[in-house]
């Protein structure tokens, strides 16, 4: 049986979340689904209240402890608000009843957006297929789950465990020393706005492309064009003292054979060095194969799985009072956190949703919106949406990925929150 | 929909120009694309209005203690002014970051005592503020979050922490009294005598639901 009363200890990629979450840094990222129809905003926010009891996860608010925060249950009901232009907003839980999750509507789009410390994408994701399945019974659609929606099987623990902790090993830990990262400035858009602009592709031809041309993974693929792009468009990275390096967070589930609704991805990471100058895209490419090939290990993950467990298990650390943690995780965040790496690339992968959802959703978006530039990628039925965010007024890098995906042969379809007038505003 | 000639690229938005090469985009076919997002519009200045006030703020602090310190006599008036300065701020920023209410006033009753006594110290007459001020705030406050917690059992584990850490707080003018700080020892005795009962209750008179919140505040 479902407990009413249960709490949680923050899992370790959540821990620094909520002491250095702000306005300009807000940790939060976003799924979309668009419907073939308009949303009736009572019956999405009846969805929500529905199946928030059975994902434990997420109906949980923020408390602070003597050491450490953590989640306690949440029982207040739900509100579904109409979507704000600033995407990826940071929001302070107070304010909505103590969850650390939006749920947005806006014409026929039903948007998640999440606060990371709850989860990753790939929680996320079950969630929001469950919200709009809930949605669609209560619209009066019949709709076979085919055992794709999570809210339609019995609860288990294991969606609820930590699998940093229940992965740490003491004997694998290792001294993880990341060195700074080349990044990307530029003048920043006003009140923490983010440009989104989507590049929708034909899976198909995606993968004829990246697979039997180039032999190569569509992750692999879009890391070795983003870091080429960069090298190419900007003018100052050659020469640079520091590297390029492109994160990308792995789902840790299927290495682990993981269950879990919470956080539970690790960054690995292509690296390009700023003192070459005959980067080709093929090299670059090659040199990305072979980094993925050599830290997507199951070994090396445990490894910093246990190094990243291992510091939070630091006894001095431990007994820090939390407000002492988080003045130093701010400053060590400033510090580190965003030096370390240049941009991400985030690949959730084909959106897996039974068949009568089809012809019903019709898009999909995923964003995260972090610093630099980030891309995401997300597939549904036989197309692929390449996200571009970033809060920075610089378009040149992504114009060199579209026009060379262009080059390449692929038909491209744009969208974007960008409208003219908006560079009076912003 | 609509094309661009310039980067072949196809667009499903309401843009004009195509956001890549500024070239006046080509309707395609019938299809009508909208946009798909909120639309932004101005922002209020409210940050510049706050940045505003806590400037004022400073500026009036520092002429105060310029002027008063001009006058070559120890700094009086003009500390008075500042404490009220940074009070206002503080309990600007207080009010304003949503947290409980109960949190909230907690907080203002603290910063409020700090500063009475500050005020005190700053005209040399601080004995009102440790005698009277001090004791009855802080016990008042004790007072109400206890009714708060017998009255509204259902959310006790959210007054926990407020309760605790002014519980700690009231045992500190029984310490006054210890080090002959007080003239009026009466009202800091209750205070101490009170917060001390208080204390003894959260620690010894634990329900199961107590303990799993002892564990959940004072897990390492």
């Amino acid at each position: 049986m479902k407990k009413k009363k249960y709490w949680y200890k923050i899992d370790n990629a959540g821990k620094i979340f909520p002491a250095v979450s702000k306005d300009a840094r807000s940790n939060v990222f976003r799924l979309s689904f668009y419907l073939d129809e308009m949303v009736d905003l009572l019956l999405l926010e009846e969805a929500v209240n529905k199946i928030l009891p059975r994902f434990e996860t997420f109906a949980v608010q923020l408390k602070n402890g003597l050491f450490w925060n953590y989640f306690a249950a949440n029982s207040h009901h739900f509100k579904i608000a109409l979507e704000p232009a600033q995407m990826c907003k940071y929001f302070k839980p107070m304010n909505n009843h103590g969850f650390l999750f939006k749920v947005y509507y806006l014409n026929n789009k039903i948007t998640l957006e999440t606060f990371h410390a709850l989860t990753d994408g790939a929680g996320a994701l079950h969630f929001l297929k469950s919200i709009v399945y809930h949605y669609f019974k209560l619209k009066g659609y019949k709709i076979d789950h085919e055992g794709k929606i999570l809210s339609e099987k019995p609860y288990s623990k294991k969606e609820s465990e930590d699998n940093f902790v229940s992965n740490y090993d003491k004997a694998m830990r290792k001294n993880l020393q990341e060195e700074k990262a080349y990044h990307i400035e530029g003048e920043h858009f006003s009140h923490h706005w983010f440009l989104f602009i989507k590049a929708k592709v034909n899976t198909k031809a995606l993968i004829e492309l990246v697979k039997h041309k180039y032999h190569a993974t569509i992750t692999q693929f879009t890391t070795a064009l983003l870091a080429y792009s960069i090298y190419k468009e900007t003018n100052d990275f050659i020469g640079h003292k520091n590297p390029l390096k492109i994160f990308v967070p792995v789902n840790l589930r299927p290495y682990f054979d993981s269950v879990t609704l919470r956080n539970f991805s690790l960054y690995i990471k292509g690296s390009y060095a700023s003192d070459r100058t005959d980067w080709t895209f093929e090299n670059m490419l090659e040199l990305t194969k072979e980094q993925f090939a050599d830290q997507l290990n199951k070994d090396k993950l445990q490894s910093r799985i246990s190094s990243l467990v291992g510091f939070e298990k630091n006894t001095w650390l431990r007994i820090m009072p939390l407000f002492i943690k988080t003045i130093a995780f701010k400053i060590g965040y400033n510090i580190l956190g965003e030096r370390i790496s240049s941009c991400s690339i985030s690949n959730l992968g084909i959106v897996d949703l039974p068949s009568g959802f089809k012809d019903k959703i019709i898009d999909v978006d995923f964003v995260n919106a972090a610093y630099g530039l980030s891309m995401t990628l997300i597939s549904l039925d036989d197309y692929t949406n390449f996200i571009f965010s970033t809060p920075v007024k610089e378009l040149a890098i992504i114009n060199h990925v579209i026009s060379f995906l262009v080059q390449e042969g692929l038909d491209i379809t744009l969208d974007t929150n960008f409208k003219e007038g908006y560079d009076e505003i912003l | 929909m609509k094309y661009c000639k310039s980067c072949h690229v196809h667009y499903d938005t309401s843009l004009e120009h195509c956001i890549l090469c500024n070239a006046e985009l080509e309707q395609e076919g019938d299809h009508i694309s909208i946009y798909k997002f909120s639309e932004i519009s101005k922002r209020p200045l409210s940050k510049f209005f706050i940045r505003l006030f806590f400037f004022i703020n400073i500026v009036s602090a520092l002429i105060c203690l310029y002027l008063d310190f001009r006058s070559g006599l120890p700094l009086t008036w003009s500390l008075v002014v500042t404490i009220t300065n940074i009070y206002v701020i503080i309990m600007f920023t207080v009010l304003v970051v949503p947290t409980l209410w109960t949190s909230k006033m907690t907080k203002s009753i603290i910063v409020t005592v700090m500063a009475v006594i500050l005020i005190g110290l700053a005209i040399r007459d601080y004995s009102w503020a440790i005698d009277f001020v001090f004791p009855i705030a802080v016990g008042t406050n004790i007072l109400l979050i206890s009714i708060l917690i017998v009255t509204n059992k259902k959310k006790w584990y959210d007054y926990f922490a407020g309760l605790t850490i002014i519980t700690l707080i009231g045992l500190i003018p029984g310490l006054f009294n210890l080090i002959n700080l007080t003239s009026q020892r009466l009202p800091s005795f209750i205070c101490f005598t009170y917060a001390l009962f208080t204390l003894l209750g959260i620690i010894f008179l634990p329900s199961k639901s107590s303990r799993e919140e002892f564990k959940r505040r004072f897990h390492v």
